[in-house]
């Protein structure tokens, strides 16, 4: 129910804000390229996506963003190719390289804006803000962040209500599964980050970063739940390959079969979708 | 003068040649014979400057060990057994490798020349690789006979190193290999060759240096080295030699020297 | 009756052939360089920039960066990188007698590979990310010591007695590349997963990075590599005939040898480190221009840098204007169009290879 509330609202903001009026935009940017999903994502919820030009290989949401030029991966941008679209500025998550391209780049006279990253409610929040600023529509900012906000702290009550005397799951995210190698998301992953927001707990919190794990590594996590993101190709795991290995067979997950996939983007893109991807995760968990 | 005085050879922990002493005159043509294994390559090999050796070799006075290769090239040329070809070179590009000397006096390109005197006038354009072993010892003698053409250079002999030259060759070519050797010893140059015809040895050699065992059991003219006992000692096996007028039905090698 | 041509040239001569070759490659080389600079993503017209140049107005500053700052180092490593790729492959080619040698195949890239890699681990800039790095020389000079390290220890493991086994060669590069890959595969694993898909990029082979400053760190060793070669032809079409007839020939054989290691590891180290893995060049250009005027060093080395000079511009060309405003990594266009010739070489070879 309060999932179905939680998805309207973000609907809504993202039907209702095109259609306020445009204020007066002269001096803002006007060609934007955009790089990394979350700030297309939030570019898109702030109704402002007539300014974009191109975007790069991550940004998939919403799929009319697949429309725009893609120019690349976000750390192997071609300067001319950027410059090829004309762009006024270039709206960039963290990394954006090689730091040569960039460098050509600021020379060319394009405004270069990197949004920070962060894994948490925070972060979030920041993100909007920064790139309404940057868009010159902070107003438009502070109501989504404020709506994203409110979404945030239901997905916060559920979690509350819905785990209140048991205690919390432990997650494993896995990455990737190739060879029977399990890549595995530690602290300071975005993967850690949704994971706490939806109230369970990182099985394997003892490295930044992804990292393959050993078998004994698996087992000695105890996961009860596998997370992975939905995904096709060479990349996908079947329930069946998952299990069949033996470190996962034998933890708390792998007895109950419990294994959760979603939206890789909306999941770890700590984004407008944040709250939505923490709510669904939230009950996914609480077994709901 | 060629000249080796006690010479030892060790490879790895074998002594392959051991305390030879080894004479070679321009204007001769020098024969070392001796069964498989007696250290006949390894003196070769010695004495153009290959191997590391015991002993004194000296080349028209100056120790070879002290020549670099590059003023070492100019003075002998060196045919092997067998040289295999990395690359798919024409026969006229393979005999090329052997002009190594440019500038005035050379400008002449000897290839036409080398080809002609080694009987291949109309290979120069075929592949290497896909001629016989025997057409291909010739190409080997004429790229080793431009890097030499000459065979006294002002008053200085140069020589020619020969391993084992009519292996591969028919009878014909046999006899024209070791014809163009005895020309290059008749006009004052050096030759040194490896043989396993003794007949052939016998008909165009002026000295013959056995060996047996890595060691020298003599070295003398073909008229004095060639002897009974001498040979089926160092061969192992019973051996008789018979002078000309020939006693028997047997094919003997008919050249110049002989008649 | 020796065969002569009407103009006094003897049959079986390829060098009139091999001149004129030259010529054409270079006027390819020519055509190459301009579509390099003319060919981008953006509709900045040569031509047009030229004609404003000429008549003394202004170049906008547009305009001026994307010539001036993006395809013109672009042109001038992808030049290099070619140049230094096809010459480093028949130099090691010559060394090894054997034309199926090349730096990828034989673990002299992945040699280089390690020592990019260990300059940006070690160089203590993890942080700023694997780009932040090819400012210093450091990154081709690590990567040269790498390829140096390889090629080395690659000889004398290939070689005895003077003469180089194809098998053990190719597998020895394989054990090489193992372990060389090992190393890297320890290194990798410090680094955390953004440099782990920057390295999976570099790994792919890329001119996108070109930059004057990297160009000017890596241009040293691959022009020093590129005008040291032609010194090494005689020798090397002497070593054709085995080492002990080079060494009759008058060749110093240890100082050629010595000498052919470290042109193709300053070569295949700079060109590495800058662009990344590229492979097959250092195969193909080499093999093609054996056939068409032969083996012999003096023309080859010259008309294998002008090749793949050319092949390589061409390659960029294609892979920055074949997905625009995005980029396919040259390493894959290269690959897509070696990786059928090398087979095509092995099947015409295989009744003559000695595996």
């Amino acid at each position: 129910m309060r999932l179905a509330t939680c998805r309207r609202l973000t609907l809504a903001a993202l039907l209702v804000l095109p259609l306020l009026p445009a204020p007066s935009r002269a001096e803002e940017p006007q060609r934007i390229v955009s790089i990394g999903g979350s700030v297309t994502e939030i570019v898109y919820a702030l109704g402002e996506e007539d300014r974009l030009v191109a975007r790069d290989t991550t940004s998939t949401y919403p799929t009319e963003v697949a429309a725009l030029p893609d120019i690349g991966y976000i750390r192997q941008l071609s300067p001319e190719g950027v410059l090829s679209v004309n762009p006024t500025l270039v709206l960039t998550e963290e990394g954006a390289g090689p730091p040569e391209a960039v460098e050509l780049l600021k020379e060319a006279s394009i405004e270069f804006v990197e949004i920070p990253e962060g894994y948490d409610r925070a972060a979030v929040l920041t993100k909007i803000r920064r790139v309404s600023e940057v868009l010159g529509v902070p107003e438009k900012g502070e109501q989504l962040a404020s709506d994203v906000a409110a979404a945030l702290d239901d997905a916060g009550r559920i979690v509350g209500e819905e785990t209140s005397g048991t205690p919390p799951r432990r997650v494993l995210f896995v990455l990737s599964m190739q060879g029977g190698r399990v890549m595995a998301g530690g602290a300071n992953t975005a993967a850690d980050g949704i994971i706490r927001l939806s109230g369970g707990v990182n099985a394997v919190a003892g490295f930044d970063g992804y990292k393959p794990l050993s078998d004994e590594a698996i087992i000695e996590a105890a996961p009860d739940v596998i997370l992975m993101m939905a995904r096709g190709g060479d990349l996908a795991v079947s329930d069946e390959a998952l299990f069949s290995h033996p470190a996962i067979a034998s933890t708390p997950a792998g007895e109950t079969r419990a294994v959760l996939r979603m939206d890789g983007m909306k999941l770890l893109g700590f984004g407008p979708r944040t709250a939505e991807a923490a709510t669904e995760l939230a009950h996914a968990l609480a077994g709901g | 003068m060629l000249d080796a005085t006690d010479v030892t050879v060790t490879l790895g922990r074998r002594r392959v040649l051991d305390g030879v002493n080894f004479q070679a005159a321009p204007g001769e043509l020098t024969a070392i014979v001796g069964p498989n294994g007696s250290g006949k390559t390894t003196l070769l090999r010695a004495v153009t400057g290959d191997l590391g050796y015991r002993g004194r070799i000296t080349l028209a006075g100056e120790e070879l060990s002290g020549i670099p290769a590059w003023r070492l090239a100019p003075r002998r040329a060196v045919l092997a057994q067998f040289t295999p070809l990395a690359f798919p070179f024409t026969v006229a590009e393979v005999v090329r490798l052997g002009q190594i000397r440019k500038g005035p006096g050379s400008a002449a390109d000897l290839t036409p020349r080398a080809l002609a005197r080694v009987g291949l006038c109309g290979y120069a354009s075929r592949p290497y690789q896909e001629l016989s072993g025997g057409e291909q010892q010739r190409v080997q003698l004429a790229r080793v006979l431009c890097q030499v053409w000459e065979p006294v250079e002002g008053s200085e002999a140069r020589w020619l190193f020969l391993d084992e030259p009519v292996s591969s060759l028919d009878i014909a070519h046999q006899l024209q290999v070791m014809q163009i050797a005895r020309d290059f010893a008749d006009v004052g140059g050096g030759v040194v060759a490896i043989m396993h015809d003794l007949n052939l040895t016998a008909m165009f050699a002026d000295s013959v240096a056995l060996l047996a065992e890595g060691r020298l059991l003599e070295q003398a003219s073909p008229e004095v080295l060639l002897r009974d006992d001498l040979l089926s000692r160092a061969y192992g096996c019973s051996l008789r030699v018979s002078t000309p007028p020939p006693s028997g039905p047997y094919v003997l090698p008919h050249a110049a020297r002989l008649g | 009756m020796v065969a002569i041509h009407p103009e006094g040239h003897l049959v079986g001569d390829r060098r009139g052939l091999a001149r004129r070759t030259s010529w054409v490659l270079a006027a390819l080389l020519l055509v190459a360089a301009y579509a390099s600079l003319a060919v981008g993503a953006s509709g900045v017209s040569l031509p047009a920039a030229l004609a404003d140049l000429l008549a003394g107005s202004e170049i906008d500053a547009r305009t001026r960066i994307i010539l001036l700052d993006i395809r013109l180092p672009r042109l001038l490593t992808g030049m290099m990188v070619g140049a230094s790729l096809a010459v480093a492959g028949a130099v090691l080619q010559g060394l090894f007698r054997n034309p199926l040698a090349d730096p990828g195949l034989v673990g002299v890239s992945a040699g280089a590979g390690l020592g990019a890699i260990s300059a940006i681990v070690l160089g203590g800039l993890l942080p700023a990310g694997l780009a932040g790095l090819f400012g210093p020389a450091l990154v081709p000079v690590l990567a040269f010591a790498g390829s140096w390290l390889s090629v080395s220890l690659l000889y004398v493991i290939a070689t005895r007695g003077g003469h180089t086994s194809v098998a053990t060669m190719l597998l020895g590069g394989i054990a090489l590349a193992a372990m060389t890959a090992a190393f890297s595969g320890l290194l990798i694993y410090m680094a955390d997963d953004q440099q782990l898909r920057d390295l999976t990029f570099w790994s792919l082979g890329s001119l996108a990075g070109a930059s004057w400053s990297k160009t000017l760190a890596a241009a040293p060793l691959m022009l020093a590599a590129l005008l040291a070669a032609p010194a090494l032809s005689r020798g090397l079409n002497a070593l054709a005939l085995g080492e002990a007839a080079a060494h009759h020939l008058g060749i110093p054989v240890q100082r050629l040898k010595t000498g052919a290691i470290v042109v193709v590891a300053a070569a295949v180290g700079a060109a590495t480190a800058i662009s990344g893995g590229i492979g097959f060049v250092g195969i193909v250009v080499p093999h093609l221009l054996r056939l068409a005027t032969g083996p012999d060093h003096r023309a080859l080395l010259v008309n294998s840098g002008l090749l793949g000079a050319s092949l390589l511009l061409l390659a960029d060309v294609v892979s920055r204007s074949i997905v625009a405003p995005s980029e396919l990594p040259i390493g894959i266009v290269t690959a897509v169009i070696g990786g059928p010739f090398f087979l095509w070489i092995l099947l015409r070879r295989r009744g003559s290879l000695e595996i």
